[in-house]
């Protein structure tokens, strides 16, 4: 019964598994543009947001119309609702990780991370990868409990940021006030990539359990 | 005024046939209470046995309680037409009685009972029920003309009017919107709405969408397979049945997956 309306669910589930994988790709390239100072990978991760704030677009219509046509109740309510709420995490990470590409554009030749932050940042690339990884799981499986695990490995961000400000702020920082502001905004826009995967998280906690997971940890 | 009902361990034989086992439930005073079910799954035979309705079908019994404000209407000594007095009815298709006038249908139930009422008391209790029954205003200039001249919308209200008229505690509603279109249909909801004020309201409906929207709570039956007896699988806070239902079964229905 109602086999257009699930067929539909199932396409935009789908879609949003897509939009996963664009922004974890986008992520890879930014920070490998912006470590090796590759010009060409920045750019391509910039064009290759317009992809996804599009994805994002097309996701919200197409939930309104399945909430207005079919009325949908519980999981799939949720599951729509969410839907719309996700998207838009996606769309920013998406919008973060075109913020870094630009970063290595506007240093291009030289690398905007200088070699004192390289090793912290290079980690932060790692742990955003794993966390968008992670993440595209907890969406296929709506699987609670590795949900759950994303809060602590956002937590190794989080510490990540605060070793990339200990650096700047060292004396022995020799880099200038622009590489500062450079990487305190890298910091920024890793650690804002890695909160909106755990948010994306916990909606699919929310879909799953109809609960909403209790306040975030700080 | 209203009263709260409570069912316990019913079940609903027709013959031989068991339609309905094993249904315990509660319906508070002053809300409203929704059916909801695939057919076949006894909640109008639940509803009917609210106020014995059931019993003019012949071989129909029932075993478990009823309760009305904790008194039970099985009772030996209680009269089965006092409970309907007490518990009203209003059914799928508008039923007034066809040759009478708008206002001999609200009075009908008064004039039936034995205190004889004054011209100007059933004057008044007509005028008030009509109110309540949000129809007032739409028939204050043609009392006299009969109730079938009325809208399919229009007479439901009628009927619920009657109802009203001889001052129920509870008010039964067997797919009370059925047989309208939806702009009546809306009108009924939103009747439904206020008389929750003063009475408690059960409702049997296959809209779901309505039970969504009218009910505080929501009770969904179903039953095993043709031949099997319906029972209630969960009841609860309409909000929780329709956003997060405990039972996988009431879940499948409400979205529409089941069958």
């Amino acid at each position: 019964m109602r086999t257009a309306f699930r067929e539909e669910l199932d396409l935009i589930t789908a879609s949003v598994a897509g939009m996963t994988e664009l922004v974890a790709m986008a992520m890879d390239r930014a920070t490998v543009a912006l470590l090796e100072a590759d010009l060409a990978l920045a750019d391509q991760v910039m064009t290759g947001d317009r992809r996804v704030d599009s994805l994002r677009t097309d996701l919200e219509d197409r939930c309104v119309a399945l909430i207005a046509q079919q009325q949908p109740v519980a999981t799939d309510l949720r599951l729509l609702i969410s839907t719309i709420h996700l998207a838009g995490d996606l769309e920013r990470m998406g919008d973060l990780a075109a913020h870094i590409a630009k970063i290595a554009r506007r240093r291009h030749p030289h690398s905007a991370v200088p070699a004192q932050a390289r090793d912290v940042i290079a980690q932060m690339g790692d742990v955003a990868h794993s966390l968008v990884t992670t993440v595209a799981d907890v969406l296929e499986g709506r699987d609670v409990e590795l949900a759950a695990a994303m809060e602590t490995e956002d937590d190794s961000m989080d510490a990540l940021r605060r070793k990339l400000f200990t650096i700047v702020l060292s004396p022995g920082w020799a880099h200038g006030t622009a590489a500062a502001i450079d990487a305190t905004l890298l910091g920024r826009y890793y650690e804002r990539y890695a909160d909106h995967a755990v948010a994306i998280a916990r909606r699919t906690v929310f879909v799953a359990t109809g609960n909403h997971p209790g306040p975030v940890r700080r | 005024m209203a009263r709260r009902i409570e069912i316990k361990d019913l079940d609903i034989h027709y013959g031989r046939f068991c339609a309905v086992r094993g249904v315990t439930l509660s319906v508070p005073a002053r809300s409203v209470t929704a059916f909801i079910g695939p057919s076949g799954c006894g909640k109008s035979s639940v509803l009917r046995t609210l106020n014995r309705m059931h019993e003019v079908v012949p071989g129909a019994r029932v075993e478990g309680n009823v309760l009305l404000d904790g008194e039970d209407i099985y009772a030996r000594d209680i009269d089965p037409v006092a409970v309907r007095r007490t518990v009203g009815m209003v059914f799928q298709r508008p039923n007034p009685f066809p040759t009478m006038s708008i206002y001999d249908n609200v009075a009908a139930g008064l004039k039936l009972d034995k205190r004889r009422l004054k011209r100007s008391e059933l004057d008044d209790v007509v005028l008030r029920s009509l109110r309540a029954a949000n129809l007032w205003d739409e028939v204050r200039d043609r009392l006299h003309k009969p109730g079938a001249s009325l809208s399919g919308g229009q007479q439901q209200r009628l009927c619920i009017a009657r109802a009203i008229a001889v001052e129920p505690d509870v008010l039964l509603m067997d797919e009370p919107c059925s047989a309208l279109d939806p702009i009546s249909t809306l009108a009924i909801e939103d009747l439904i709405g206020s008389l929750k004020e003063r009475y408690t309201i059960v409702i049997v409906t296959h809209n779901m969408q309505q039970a969504a929207r009218v009910s505080d709570r929501t009770a969904f039956f179903t039953l095993a397979g043709v031949g099997q007896p319906g029972e209630l699988v969960e009841d609860g806070d309409t909000q929780q049945i329709f956003g997060n239902p405990r039972d996988r079964r009431t879940e499948d229905y409400i979205s529409g997956r089941f069958g």
